[in-house]
């Protein structure tokens, strides 16, 4: 590559108008010995350029590593999956179960709860039995008493209506 | 894919992987973190695959989101100090690496460092590993425009440091 082909050729490259094929040359070109005067900067540059593309990973088992990941990445990636399917079921069973359970006690606090049996000893059940016929009793005997009272009445009455009545009888007479 | 297949086509871009997370992130040990992340992710969706026509571009691309991811997250952690985070820091070379850079080499690193994300990525992916300008399309998501303005800008930064610092001996 003569002088002049080279300065034409860096012209394009600094204006971002080399294709992938002049810019190999141009490294090929720097890679040599005699650098033109005044170039100095450009070989640095595209020698930088060249060494760089060297660099690697220096770890053999980088490989060995990436492969044992992702064999135990492959069977955790579907378990995963399945744990989440059986999750959305068993989630959904249960908001079932609970809102069952939520809906029976609210029809349970609706109803009064039945009156139970609450003596377990039958002395004590008869006793208070005998409690509760003795009140009711009372409470006719209470009755009666008033009902005499009554009575008086009505045949007090029914006296006066007869005497009325033999009255009107001796006055028709 | 079978495994045979992911050995064959997807493995063997491990280093163009790494050397472009390694720009972006300018740590070997983050970078090489994220290459076993894209490969692990372009295994697990392999399916999806079938109709990848540039498996290398596509593998590409994954490798500069989850850099970014990185840098993101590295910057939330440094919220402290501004200086951090998006910031390239080119991590110390051991004695070995060091000698295989010369002087030059060591400031060129470090002028493509300190360029803006989007010209470092494209002087990277062009003048180091040689792609054609659809292929950083596809990588870098971006306009053939975008690629082209933002290499520019790139070369001639790097060029003109170059010859300031030669100038100046700095």
């Amino acid at each position: 590559m003569d002088s002049k082909q080279l300065e034409q050729l860096l012209e394009k490259y600094w204006n971002t108008e080399t294709s992938l094929e002049e810019e190999q040359q141009l490294r090929d070109f720097f890679r040599g010995e005699n650098i033109p005067d005044g170039m100095k900067e450009t070989a640095e540059l595209l020698r930088y350029f060249d060494h760089q593309k060297k660099v690697q990973i220096k770890e053999p088992s980088f490989d060995g590593d990436v492969v044992r990941k992702i064999n135990a990445t492959r069977p955790a990636a579907k378990s995963v999956k399945m744990y989440y399917n059986y999750a959305r079921i068993a989630a959904g069973v249960a908001v079932v179960i609970a809102a069952t359970y939520f809906v029976g006690q609210e029809v349970r606090k609706s109803y009064p709860a039945e009156v139970s049996d609450t003596y377990s000893d039958p002395k004590l059940a008869f006793e208070e039995t005998k409690k509760a016929l003795m009140m009711l009793s009372k409470g006719f005997g209470k009755a009666r008493h008033e009902t005499e009272k009554i009575k008086l009445f009505n045949e007090a009455e029914q006296k006066v209506q007869s005497k009325h009545s033999v009255k009107e009888k001796e006055t028709t007479i | 894919m079978n495994l045979e297949a992911f050995q064959n086509r997807v493995l063997p871009a491990k280093n163009k992987l790494f050397r472009f997370a390694f720009r972006m992130l300018g740590s070997s040990e983050e970078a090489k973190d994220v290459v076993q992340e894209v490969m692990i992710k372009v295994w697990n969706g392999r399916e999806q695959m079938a109709e990848v026509q540039n498996m290398e571009a596509w593998c590409m691309r994954i490798t500069k989101n989850l850099s970014l991811d990185k840098l993101r997250s590295r910057q939330r952690r440094a919220t402290d100090s501004i200086d951090e985070g998006f910031e390239v820091r080119q991590e110390a070379l051991s004695p070995h690496e060091n000698t295989e850079l010369n002087e030059s080499m060591l400031r060129i690193n470090q002028l493509i460092a300190a360029l803006p994300e989007k010209q470092r990525q494209v002087i990277h992916l062009r003048d180091i590993e040689g792609y054609s300008y659809n292929e950083i399309c596809e990588m870098l998501e971006l306009d053939m425009s975008q690629v082209k303005v933002s290499l520019f800008r790139a070369r001639n930064a790097v060029r003109e440091k170059l010859v300031k610092m030669n100038a100046y001996g700095l």
